[in-house]
């Protein structure tokens, strides 16, 4: 009985433990940024200007639309998609040539969107025959890049009319469409992953990819989904992102890869898949846009702004990595 | 002989496609030399092997192309002190950068993909400081003419690069820390049971994934004189796609430095040729990435077919030792 009672207590113990070790890891990032925000503040002369905030917000929204996305793959336990930059310029070659083909940035859209989605639908197929996805999403990258490339020439593609930039230039009281669209997407995102089967299913197959084969999901199909809601974000991303530039070329954006899954990784969600959450990545995606704002207002170089934010990355990721063995002892 | 048959066999699927590959380069660009393709062992040939040796140990160094800009930013910053002594300064603290990044994966337990994507940028970013944001060169343009000297039609870059081959070759499969390296790849809980220590493991694929990738990137940078904070970064998509196409495991616990140069050979082939014909890079890249997708399509495939094939035999041999398990007869009633 004693020994009971015993275990019980210690099993309580351990599950306070392990709360507070969830805690300290869920609320951890948004606690430095709210820091990060007063120390530059105080320190950095324009920083607090409606200005700085609304470029720090813009930098986010393309980064953190794709990193909400990528969670599902993530979370799905098929680690991340190292092809992100050649999707997005794909989908913005696709948009600026149907807007100009059309004279509607929506049908453009549309376009980026749909063969954004096919890329997707290919990519998760092969990745749900059970193969590795770094390797594929690397591949089909290659593969993607160099067709557009071909398809362009190797040439910059342009917006023919003003009209292409309405969807950067359009904004709600101040706040410009991307940032609306971010939070719009961020939302659909998280009750995809949390409220709906396909979401629980995406959960399950990360968490323990046999118990969800014998539950009777399908990993092909949870794979494909999670690589469609990706998919969905990488247009949207491409068409935010074009609209601001007005045009795209083959080697554009190479750092985009790199910074979404930096933010996937330094918003907590695991590599092992099964938990996370896509308002997390977006949190990761904020705190990336605000360091690297913070050291462009203080004239910090890009060499060294590329090291501080292999620093930041390295740090957060160990740190959140011993916070959950700690969490799960 | 059956040692040379089962040698054949086992790269069967890599020899038949470099050898379409070749002969398709010559069909279509007869002025096609394989030489021009074996003299890019140096940096792609190294930088696949230190892929390799980390794949073979169930691991995977994203860092590699970066290690790879650093080593030729400390090669050129250094060059006035000597190009060979910069070149070994350069690898020597790469090296030690790989070890150290080997052991903080086995200290902390880390997914080691998770690891070297943040040293991936944090190296990135070492290299622009060292690069002062600038490309640079080296003052004594003449520093690196000894590298265009040429042994048995071989330039010694490539010839350091095949030493290295055959070096990894052997200590792979014929020392125990390399023997190592595979256990701990193909059943890491069971080799560390029987005594594989996983920190030295470690310690020494990173260690030899950063000495590839340095000795790729140092040597490239004393060759053309100069070095950029951008460089290389292809690298990483081509070394990972040499050593897949060549056959080695991403799984871990299998592939061979053979695998390696086919895999290797394949790929620069392909580029070399295309190259030659006057293709853009990004070309090359297209099909590149096709042949990176065929080809681990094209193992599934055949692994599923083994293991079908396999399956069918063991149900045979089932049968064949009972032979009659439905025959009709005085059978004892089955308990319920």
């Amino acid at each position: 009985m004693t020994t009971v009672q015993g275990s019980a207590i210690a099993f309580q113990e351990r599950a306070g433990h392990r709360k507070a070790m969830d805690g300290t890891r869920n609320f951890a990032l948004p606690i430095l940024i709210v820091l990060v925000f007063i120390v530059a503040s105080i320190s950095v002369p324009q920083f607090l200007t409606f200005e700085t905030i609304r470029a720090i917000l813009l930098a986010t929204s393309i980064t953190g639309i794709m990193a909400a996305g990528m969670t599902a793959i993530t979370l799905s336990g098929n680690l991340f998609s190292l092809g992100v930059t050649s999707s997005v310029v794909l989908s913005g070659v696709l948009f600026l040539w149907t807007t100009n083909a059309t004279g509607s940035i929506f049908v453009g859209a549309l376009a980026a969107i749909l063969v954004a989605l096919a890329l997707g639908l290919g990519q998760g197929f092969i990745v749900g025959l059970g193969l590795n996805p770094v390797v594929v999403t690397l591949g089909a990258g290659a593969v993607i890049y160099g067709s557009t490339a071909m398809m362009t020439g190797g040439e910059v593609v342009q917006a023919e009319t003003r009209e292409a930039g309405r969807f950067a230039t359009f904004a709600v009281a101040d706040i410009p469409l991307p940032v609306l669209v971010l939070v719009a997407f961020t939302a659909v995102a998280w009750f995809l992953t949390e409220r709906t089967t396909i979401g629980r299913d995406v959960h399950l197959v990360g968490w323990n990819r046999d118990t969800a084969k014998n539950s009777g999901i399908s990993y092909m199909g949870t794979t494909i989904w999670a690589f469609l809601i990706f998919s969905v974000a990488i247009g949207v991303a491409a068409v935010m992102q074009v609209s601001q530039t007005l045009q795209v070329q083959a080697d554009n954006f190479p750092e985009l890869t790199m910074n979404v899954v930096a933010a996937v990784l330094i918003g907590g969600t695991a590599v092992s898949g099964g938990d996370g959450s896509p308002v997390k990545s977006v949190i990761g995606a904020l705190f990336i846009a605000t360091t690297a704002q913070i050291m462009v207002l203080a004239g910090v170089e890009q060499g060294t702004r590329l090291f501080v934010l292999g620093v930041v990355v390295v740090v957060l990721v160990i740190t959140l990595h011993l916070l959950r063995r700690a969490g799960s002892r | 002989m059956s040692s040379v048959r089962a040698w054949f066999t086992r790269y069967a699927l890599q020899l038949i496609v470099l050898a379409i590959v070749i002969a398709s380069m010559y069909v279509l660009y007869p002025e096609f030399r394989v030489q021009s393709s074996i003299e890019r062992l140096i940096p792609l040939g190294v930088i696949a092997a230190g892929l390799a040796v980390t794949m073979i140990a169930g691991e995977f160094d994203l860092s590699i192309a970066s290690m790879a800009a650093l080593a030729g930013a400390i090669t050129v910053v250094l060059s006035g002190h000597g190009l060979i002594t910069a070149l070994l300064i350069a690898i020597a603290a790469c090296t030690l950068m790989g070890m150290l990044q080997g052991w903080a994966i086995a200290t902390l337990g880390i997914n080691s993909l998770v690891f070297t994507v943040g040293t991936l940028v944090l190296i990135r970013g070492l290299t622009w400081l060292v690069c002062g944001g600038l490309a640079i060169s080296i003052d004594d343009f003449t520093a690196s003419d000894i590298f265009y000297s040429r042994f048995a039609s071989l330039s010694p870059g490539s010839l350091t690069a095949l030493c290295i081959l055959v070096g990894l070759g052997v200590f792979l499969s014929r020392t125990r820390w390399g023997r190592e390296l595979y256990a701990l790849g193909s059943a890491r809980q069971e080799a560390i049971a029987a005594g594989v220590s996983y920190r030295r493991g470690m310690v020494v694929a990173f260690g030899i994934s950063a000495a590839c990738g340095a000795v790729g990137g140092g040597l490239t940078s004393a060759l053309s004189g100069s070095a950029a904070p951008s460089a290389l970064e292809s690298m990483l998509v081509l070394g990972i796609a040499a050593a897949l196409v060549g056959g080695v495991s991403i799984a871990g616990g299998r592939g061979t430095m053979v695998n390696v140069f086919l895999g290797f050979a394949i790929i620069s082939t392909l580029s070399a040729g295309l190259a030659g014909m006057g293709a853009k890079a990004f070309v090359s890249q297209f099909y590149i990435g096709i042949f990176l997708l065929a080809i681990v399509l094209a193992e599934y495939f055949i692994a599923r077919v083994g293991e079908h094939g396999h399956r069918n035999r063991m149900k045979q041999q089932v049968e064949a030792r009972q032979p009659e398990p439905a025959a009709p007869g005085p059978a004892t009633p089955v308990a319920r």
